[in-house]
């Protein structure tokens, strides 16, 4: 049975049990009030096709043409311990277990708390969001998604393979390493890395540090490289109307085959991703509104004239509005702009992959309050590539249990 | 001077304009009530709502508060004449704190206004998608309250936006004849014009049992109901 089928499935068992439930006042699900919580969501996304590309993420599906079933849960044998995980299943993935992990919290009344497992990012405020009805819109933000043509297992020998493959991210053909497949988003908003982690903070002030075996832009369950991430994040809460957050990520992001194809003058020990951002959350009474900077570097090798910079930068910037127009329905929007360093080749100087800009606008109105219909309007701009602009609709519904 | 019943005539005169002017009150016998009273005894409360696991999350959650879901709530299913006679506007109270709606049942009458502090140190947004009332008074922060007048008889879901597990029932009568049980499982309803009534207990979202009583005047009477 295919997902969305899977999907449908759920869906329409779901709203035909709340409706069900709405005869008399319609009652919450209630789990035992015990050591196990479940939690998921299902949401069925309908849209326009994407021939630009500029929605796939690297699971090689569009965010507005998918179906996602995801179960969250948790057991808590002791007040010590918890054993968290989530299972996704989704177009183009099949079931995956997408986390799965121990939290152990040593002294009960303590916020210090050590996850080992595969892992919840560190890095940025989206990650945090759990469940669908979270994201507002529909399109998983730039910094989180989008594929540039960079990739783990395959790099370019010179600025100019850069430059010739500028808006290509879905299929990036580098000459160095593997045949081609899609490339690396700054950060992996899907994938879970796996660690260890550690948490110590208050109401107001928490920080976070994390080691991993894959990198930001290519979370992994067992190590390809030999290398080391290192994450962390601090938040500040000075009241409850702010969340002022600011990350930093440094890992290595190459595979072992890639750096074997790469000739050893060319490069350091290591290809390194290295990350910052910071966010800030603003709310009060209807309004909710959040901004999001994430500056990414990568090192790429230098095999070849005209040698690319050491370096590559990828600069996101998204500010995101909700507001709620009366009880059950919202109007929101997001603008984002995903900038890029530049590079000189034989014949031109330009950024080294192609600058997008995306406005997302749209809404929801809750059916029942655990049934949500998302609509979205996207347009896209990209200075490069074979599609420039796209215009996309889309609209989500989405079931949380 | 002539007299009128030993009054002086300008006098009587004076006394009766006034009966005219002055509504005149009618010092008839107060209506002989009744009270209903007594236990509902529930065998297994709800559990409260778990949190939603929030994988996501970079440490455990705050302890909460669980709500006490032991209250019951008893009431007339048909009221007495009179029982919708104008009442002055009154005033309830829906505690946030420690992440749980206080009380957990509140049962008021129609024109009633709510008020909805926040006590927590986090946001919250209360709203309610019921047909009775829709509201959404947005996110405010510990120390504040906004209010909700509920003019129709219903019963109202209010539940929070941010925290999924918060939820309360609102009960709202067009008669006065209910009673909230306390935390013995305890009630009584007082005032009750002599009579047989359909006496409803409810519990958690749904009529659990009702009884035919008959009230007698000036005197109580017992109903006990055990929820399952």
């Amino acid at each position: 049975m295919s997902v969305t089928r899977f999907a449908a499935l759920l869906l329409a068992w779901n709203i035909s049990a709340a409706a069900a439930a709405q005869a008399i006042p319609p009652a919450a699900t209630t789990y035992d009030d015990g050591p196990i919580a479940f939690g998921g969501d299902v949401a069925v996304t309908f849209g326009s096709p994407d021939p630009g590309w500029f929605d796939f993420t690297d699971y090689g599906v569009s965010a507005l043409r998918q179906a996602r079933v995801s179960l969250s849960g948790a057991w808590r044998p002791t007040p010590r311990v918890a054993l968290l995980g989530r299972v996704r299943a989704q177009t183009g993935e099949g079931v995956e277990t997408a986390g799965l992990y121990v939290r152990i919290r040593p002294w009960p009344k303590r916020r210090i708390d050590i996850q080992v497992g595969r892992i919840p990012p560190v890095f940025g405020s989206y990650s945090r969001r759990t469940y669908g009805a979270d994201n507002p819109l529909i399109g998983v933000p730039l910094a989180y998604q989008y594929l540039t043509t960079l990739r783990t297992d395959a790099a370019p020998a010179s600025a100019d393979d850069l430059l010739r493959l500028r808006g290509r991210g879905w299929l990036s053909p580098l000459p160095l390493g593997a045949r081609p497949r899609s490339g690396l988003p700054l950060v992996n908003g899907l994938r879970w890395d796996t660690g260890a982690q550690v948490h110590v903070g208050s109401a107001r002030l928490s920080g976070a540090v994390a080691m991993t075996v894959g990198s930001l832009s290519n979370p992994r369950t067992a190590e390809d490289n030999g290398g080391r991430q290192v994450a962390g994040r601090v938040e500040w809460r000075p009241t409850a109307a702010w969340i002022v957050g600011v990350s930093g990520s440094r890992g290595a992001y190459a595979t072992r085959s890639l750096m074997s194809a790469v000739p050893p003058q060319a490069t350091g020990a290591d290809l390194l991703q290295r990350a910052g951002g910071a966010d800030v959350e603003y709310s009060r009474a209807h309004w909710v509104w959040r901004n999001e900077a994430v500056l990414s570097t990568w090192d790429v090798p230098r095999v070849r004239v005209p040698y690319p910079t050491p370096r590559v930068r990828a600069l996101a910037l998204a500010s995101e509005g909700r507001y709620t127009i009366f009880p059950g329905a919202y109007a929101a929007a997001r603008v984002e702009r995903l900038g890029f360093s530049r590079l000189t080749g034989s014949a031109t100087t330009d950024t080294w992959d192609a600058n997008v800009t995306r406005v997302e606008a749209g809404g929801g109105y809750k059916l029942q309050r655990r049934v949500l219909l998302k609509a979205v309007y996207q347009h896209n701009w990209r200075d490069g590539g074979r599609i420039r602009a796209e215009r996309l609709g889309a609209a989500q519904l989405l079931v949380w249990f | 001077m002539a007299l009128v019943h030993g009054f002086p005539l300008p006098a009587a005169l004076l006394a009766a304009a006034t009966l005219w002017l002055v509504p005149v009150r009618v010092t008839a016998r107060p209506p002989a009530t009744g009270a209903i009273r007594g236990r509902v005894d529930v065998v297994r409360p709800a559990a409260a709502p778990e949190r939603r696991p929030n994988v996501n999350d970079l440490g455990a959650a705050v302890p909460r508060e669980l709500a006490d879901r032991q209250r019951a709530v008893v009431y007339l299913e048909t009221a007495p004449r009179g029982a919708f006679e104008d009442r002055e506007p009154a005033r309830a109270r829906l505690d946030q704190r420690h992440e749980a709606f206080v009380p957990h049942v509140l049962p008021i009458v129609v024109g009633t206004t709510v008020d909805f502090p926040n006590n927590d140190r986090t946001y919250h947004n209360v709203f309610s998608l019921s047909r009775t009332q829709r509201f959404d008074l947005g996110r405010y922060a510990a120390g504040h309250s906004k209010a909700v007048r509920f003019d129709r008889p219903g019963i109202v879901r209010v539940f929070c936006d941010i925290h999924s597990h918060m939820s309360a029932f609102i009960l709202v009568f067009s008669h006065p004849f209910f009673a909230a049980t306390d935390a013995d499982g305890r009630y009584r309803i007082d005032n009750v014009p002599p009579g047989t009534y359909a006496v409803v207990a409810w519990y958690e979202g749904s009529v659990r049992e009702t009884r035919s009583v008959t009230v007698p005047e000036r005197a109580a009477v017992d109903a006990d109901f055990v929820i399952p």
